[in-house]
C-alpha cells in the first residue's frame, strides 16, 4: 500500500534532551496507534508530523508534499486534521461556529459549501442536534467531539489525534472509538494514546515509542505475540517477573521470563507493550 | 528528501478551497458579524441611534446651519469607537485566552492573515457609523429651515474615529496580551474626557485628537470656519491604516506589501498631522476674510427685498430672508405712526475675527432703521430678533436702544411678543433668566436690553389682554408711547392697564 506519510531519520532535541532520535515511519490508510510512556516523544513526533515544529534532522512527506518548504507546508496543512492533546475552545461560540471558524482557517471559503461541510462533520460526530448550543454548555465528551469535528472538517487525508480519549468516561470512550474507527475508513489516522485498549480495539498497526526512538512497529497481534509464553499465573508474586500484580481472582499475573512449569496465560497487547518497553525487544517487527 | 507520490483518498465535497485572500475575507466576515453582535457594540450603536433621534429632533430648533450640523455628528461615534476598540481587542486575544492559538497555528491561514481579518472586521462597524452619520446629517439637511453647507471631510471624522479606535484595539492586542489593557485604556480615555474640556482646535496639537469639535460658540459662514477638516480626515485615515499595518507586522506579516503599506500609511498620517497643525492657525487670507465679514459685511452679502424692507445676508443665509421678513411684517403691522410703513434694513452681522471660539458681542449699529440679525434661527432667536425689530421701530436705531430704560420698553416688548402664538412663553424665552416677573436682561442680537420689574408687570398685563384692543391704543398713542422719557406708568395708562406700584427707574 502506498504510504500517506513517509518519514525518515527524524531527530529533534529539546535543550539537552533527544526528544526524537532517528525516527522512520511509513503510515498508510487506517488507524495507526502510537504508544509510549510519558516523555517518550509521542507528542513531539505528532507535532513534527503536523508541521508545528521542524525536525533538526531527517525528512518526511505527507500525501506527497514536503513540509520542508513553505509551499509544501501549506499543502500539508491543507490535508491535515489535528486534534491537540488539550484542545482549546471558545466557550461563547456555538459548536457550529467553532467548527465553521476552523473550516475558514482551513481555507474553506465558499460559505454554502462550508456550512454543508460543518453540518456533515457535526452529524458525523453525533452533535447535529446541539450544533447551535454554546460550547460552555456542552459536556466534556461533547466538547471532545467538537474538537474531533474541527479536525475532520475539510475531509483531511491525514488525521493526527493526540490522546483524544483522556478524561472521557467509559461510555464516552466507546463512542469516541467508534468515531475514530469511522474516521480511519479511507484516510490515515495517527492516534497517540496511553490506552492499550484503544490500540487493541481500533488500530491495524501500532508504533511503540520510548526515549524518542521507535521500539516497535507492527500489528497489534504482533505486539501481543511478543508476550506469548511470557505471561503466567502464580499464587504469590514471582520475584523473577518484570511486572506482576494481583488480579481480581486473587492470583498474581506475572510478565517476564516464566519459571519452568509455570501456569502460562493468554497474553494481551498490554503485556507485549510492557515487555517492549522493558527493552526486551527493540527491533522493528514489521 | 525523496518524493512519495500517492493517490489522495476520495474527497467529500467540501466546496472549493479559496486562496489566502478569500479566506481572509471569509474570516473578516465571520469576525465582523461577531463584533457587530457583541453586547458592548450593540449597546453603543443603540445609544448612538437613540441620541441621533433625540438630538436631531430638537437641534437648532429646526433651523440648522449645515456647517455646524456636520461637526455635530462627530462626538457620539467616539462611544461606538470605544466599544469597538474593546471588542476588537478581545477578539484578537480570543485564541490566546482560550488556548486555541497552538491549534490555529497549524491551520492554513497564518496568524498574520488572521490579524488582517481582524483589522478588516472593524470596517463594517465604521461603515455602519457612516450610515448613522449620513442619516443624522441628511435629517438635518432636509429640515425646511436648513441653511449652509456641510463638509464631507467633517462627516468622515465619525466613521474614521471608529475605524481608528477599532484598529488600535487590534494593535493593542498584538502588543499587550492582557484582556485588561483595552478596558483600562477606555476607562482612562473616558476619565480624561470627563475631566478635560476637550480639544478646541485652537492649536495644532489639539488636532491630534480624533474629534476636534471646536467651541462652536457661534455659527460662521462655511468659508470662514478655517478648520483643516480634510487634512484631519487624512490624518485619521493614515493613523488608522498605520495601526492596522503595524498590527499585521507585529503578528508576523513581514511581506513587502505590509512594509510598503506601513510606510505609506505613516506618510499619510504624518502629512495629515503636519498640515492640519499648520491649518489650525488661520491663514492671512482667512484672517482678512473674517475681518471683512465682521467689519464690512455689506461687501460680502447678498441683499433681497421683501415687502418694504431689505434683507442683506451672507449667501448661505439668503433663503432665511423669508423667515426674517415674516417677523418684521408682523411687528410692523402692530406699530403706529411712521414706523408702520418704515423701510427697514435687516443686516446679518457676525463677529468672525476670533474664529469659532468667539462669543464676543456684536456692537449695536448706529445706522438708522437697521436691524441686526445673527446666524442662528428658531427657538429663542425668534423673539430675540422680534425684540430687536421692535426696538428699532420705537427708537430709530440700535444705538438709540442702548440703555433704554423708560416706558418705551413696554411698547417694544409688546410689539415684539404680542403677535406670537404664546406671548407669555415668548416673554419667558426672550429673558435671560427665563422669568416672567421682576427685572431681567432681554436677549438681543447686539447689546442686550433690560426690563425693570414695573415694565415686566405692565407688559405681562398687556399680553394677557386681547391683542386687537391693545393694538388700537398703541397706534392711537404711538407718538407719546415712543417719545423719549415717557414713563412706564404713563405708558400703562395710555394702554389701559394698571401701572407699576413703584416709580419707574432703571435702579429697580
Amino acid at each position: 500500500m502506498t504510504p500517506t506519510v513517509s518519514a525518515s531519520g527524524l531527530s529533534l532535541r529539546h535543550g539537552g534532551t533527544r526528544a526524537l532520535d532517528d525516527v522512520s515511519l511509513r503510515l498508510s490508510a487506517g488507524v495507526t496507534g502510537l504508544l509510549g510512556p510519558n516523555g517518550a516523544g509521542k507528542t513531539t513526533l505528532l507535532r513534527v508530523l503536523a508541521t508545528a515544529v521542524p525536525a533538526d534532522r531527517g525528512s518526511f512527506t505527507v500525501l506527497g508534499h514536503d513540509p520542508g518548504t513553505s509551499r509544501g507546508r501549506q499543502e500539508v496543512r491543507r490535508r491535515l486534521g489535528y486534534l491537540p492533546q488539550t484542545p482549546g475552545f471558545h466557550p461563547d461560540f456555538t459548536a457550529f461556529e467553532f467548527v465553521d471558524y476552523v473550516a475558514i482557517l482551513k481555507e474553506l471559503t465558499d460559505r454554502a459549501a462550508r456550512h454543508r461541510e460543518v453540518r456533515r462533520v457535526l452529524d458525523e460526530v453525533g452533535l447535529g442536534g446541539v450544533r447551535g448550543k454554546r460550547i460552555r454548555k456542552l459536556s466534556g465528551g461533547m466538547r471532545q467531539r467538537v474538537a474531533l469535528a474541527a479536525a475532520l472538517v475539510g475531509d483531511p487525508g491525514f488525521l493526527v489525534l493526540d490522546e483524544p480519549t483522556v478524561g472521557l468516561d467509559p461510555e464516552q470512550r466507546m463512542r469516541f472509538r467508534e468515531l475514530i474507527a469511522q474516521a480511519g475508513e479511507g484516510r490515515t489516522v495517527l492516534l497517540s494514546t496511553h490506552q492499550t485498549e484503544d490500540v487493541a480495539m481500533l488500530c491495524h498497526r501500532v508504533v511503540v515509542l520510548a526515549g524518542g526512538t521507535v521500539r516497535f512497529d507492527g500489528t497489534p497481534a504482533e505486539l501481543t505475540a511478543r508476550a506469548a509464553g511470557r505471561v503466567w499465573s502464580s499464587t504469590e508474586r514471582d520475584p523473577g517477573a518484570k511486572a506482576g500484580w494481583r488480579t481480581g481472582l486473587g492470583t498474581f499475573r506475572n510478565v517476564g521470563d516464566p519459571p519452568a512449569g509455570a501456569d502460562l496465560l493468554e497474553p494481551t497487547l498490554e503485556d507485549g507493550y510492557l515487555l517492549t518497553l522493558d527493552g526486551a525487544g527493540t527491533e522493528v517487527a514489521a | 528528501m525523496s518524493a512519495v507520490l500517492v493517490a489522495e483518498p476520495p474527497a467529500v465535497d467540501t466546496g472549493a478551497r479559496g486562496g489566502g485572500a478569500r479566506a481572509v475575507l471569509a474570516l473578516a466576515g465571520f469576525e465582523a458579524r461577531r463584533l457587530l453582535l457583541s453586547v458592548p457594540v450593540v449597546i453603543a450603536f443603540a445609544a448612538y441611534a437613540a441620541w441621533i433621534v433625540w438630538r436631531t429632533r430638537s437641534s437648532w430648533d429646526g433651523h440648522p446651519a449645515l456647517q455646524d450640523a456636520d461637526r455635530a455628528t462627530q462626538s457620539m461615534p467616539m462611544l461606538v469607537g470605544l466599544a469597538v476598540l474593546v471588542c476588537a481587542d478581545l477578539a484578537v486575544l480570543r485564541s490566546a485566552r482560550h488556548g486555541t492559538e497552538e491549534h490555529y497555528a497549524l491551520l492554513v491561514v497564518a496568524p498574520w492573515r488572521r490579524t488582517v481579518a481582524h483589522a478588516l472586521s472593524v470596517v463594517p462597524a465604521a461603515l455602519l457609523t457612516a450610515v448613522c452619520v449620513a442619516a443624522q446629517f441628511t435629517w438635518e439637511a432636509l429640515k425646511p429651515g436648513a441653511v449652509g453647507h456641510g463638509s464631507p471631510a467633517e462627516l468622515l471624522v465619525g466613521p474614521l474615529t471608529v475605524l481608528l479606535f477599532g484598529l488600535f484595539g487590534v494593535l493593542l492586542a498584538r502588543l499587550v496580551r492582557s484582556v485588561f489593557a483595552a478596558p483600562l485604556l477606555v476607562v482612562c480615555l473616558l476619565f480624561t474626557s470627563v475631566l478635560g474640556t476637550g480639544p478646541d482646535g485652537a492649536d495644532g496639537l489639539s488636532w491630534l485628537s480624533p474629534v476636534v469639535a471646536g467651541g462652536s460658540a457661534t455659527t460662521l459662514p462655511s468659508d470662514l470656519l478655517g478648520r483643516p477638516a480634510a487634512w484631519h480626515a487624512l490624518y485619521l485615515a493614515g493613523a488608522a491604516l498605520c495601526a492596522a499595518f503595524l498590527a499585521v507586522l507585529v503578528a508576523g506579516g513581514r511581506g513587502r506589501a505590509v512594509r510598503a503599506g506601513l510606510a505609506l500609511s505613516l506618510a499619510l498620517a504624518v502629512t495629515g498631522g503636519v498640515l492640519q497643525a499648520r491649518g489650525a492657525a488661520p491663514s492671512p487670507e482667512l484672517t482678512a476674510a473674517r475681518e471683512r465679514a465682521s467689519v464690512n459685511p455689506e461687501k460680502e452679502q447678498t441683499c433681497v427685498t421683501r415687502g418694504r424692507s431689505t434683507y442683506c445676508a451672507f449667501p448661505e443665509w439668503v433663503p432665511r430672508a423669508d423667515d426674517w421678513a415674516g417677523v418684521v411684517d408682523r411687528v410692523q403691522s402692530l406699530a403706529g405712526g411712521p414706523a408702520h410703513d418704515r423701510r427697514l434694513l435687516v443686516r446679518q452681522r457676525i463677529e468672525a475675527r476670533y474664529g469659532l471660539e468667539s462669543d464676543a458681542a456684536i456692537p449695536a449699529s448706529a445706522t438708522a432703521h437697521q436691524v441686526t440679525v445673527g446666524t442662528g434661527w428658531g427657538g429663542n432667536r425668534v423673539p430675540e430678533f422680534s425684540s430687536a425689530v421692535a426696538a428699532v421701530l420705537v427708537t430709530g436705531s440700535e444705538r438709540a436702544t442702548e440703555g433704554l430704560c423708560d416706558g418705551r420698553m413696554v411698547t417694544v416688548m409688546w410689539l415684539a411678543l404680542s403677535w406670537q402664538d404664546d406671548p407669555m412663553d415668548a416673554l419667558r424665552r426672550v429673558r435671560l433668566d427665563d422669568s416672567v416677573s421682576g427685572s431681567a436682561v432681554v436677549l438681543s442680537p447686539t447689546e442686550p436690553m433690560s426690563m425693570t420689574e414695573g415694565q415686566t408687570d405692565v407688559v405681562r398685563r398687556l399680553l394677557e389682554r386681547p391683542g386687537d384692543g391693545v393694538a388700537e391704543k398703541v397706534k392711537e398713542h404711538w407718538a407719546e408711547l415712543t417719545s423719549p422719557g415717557v414713563t412706564t406708568a404713563r405708558a400703562a395708562e395710555l394702554l389701559g392697564v394698571a401701572g407699576p406700584r413703584k416709580a419707574d427707574s432703571c435702579e429697580e
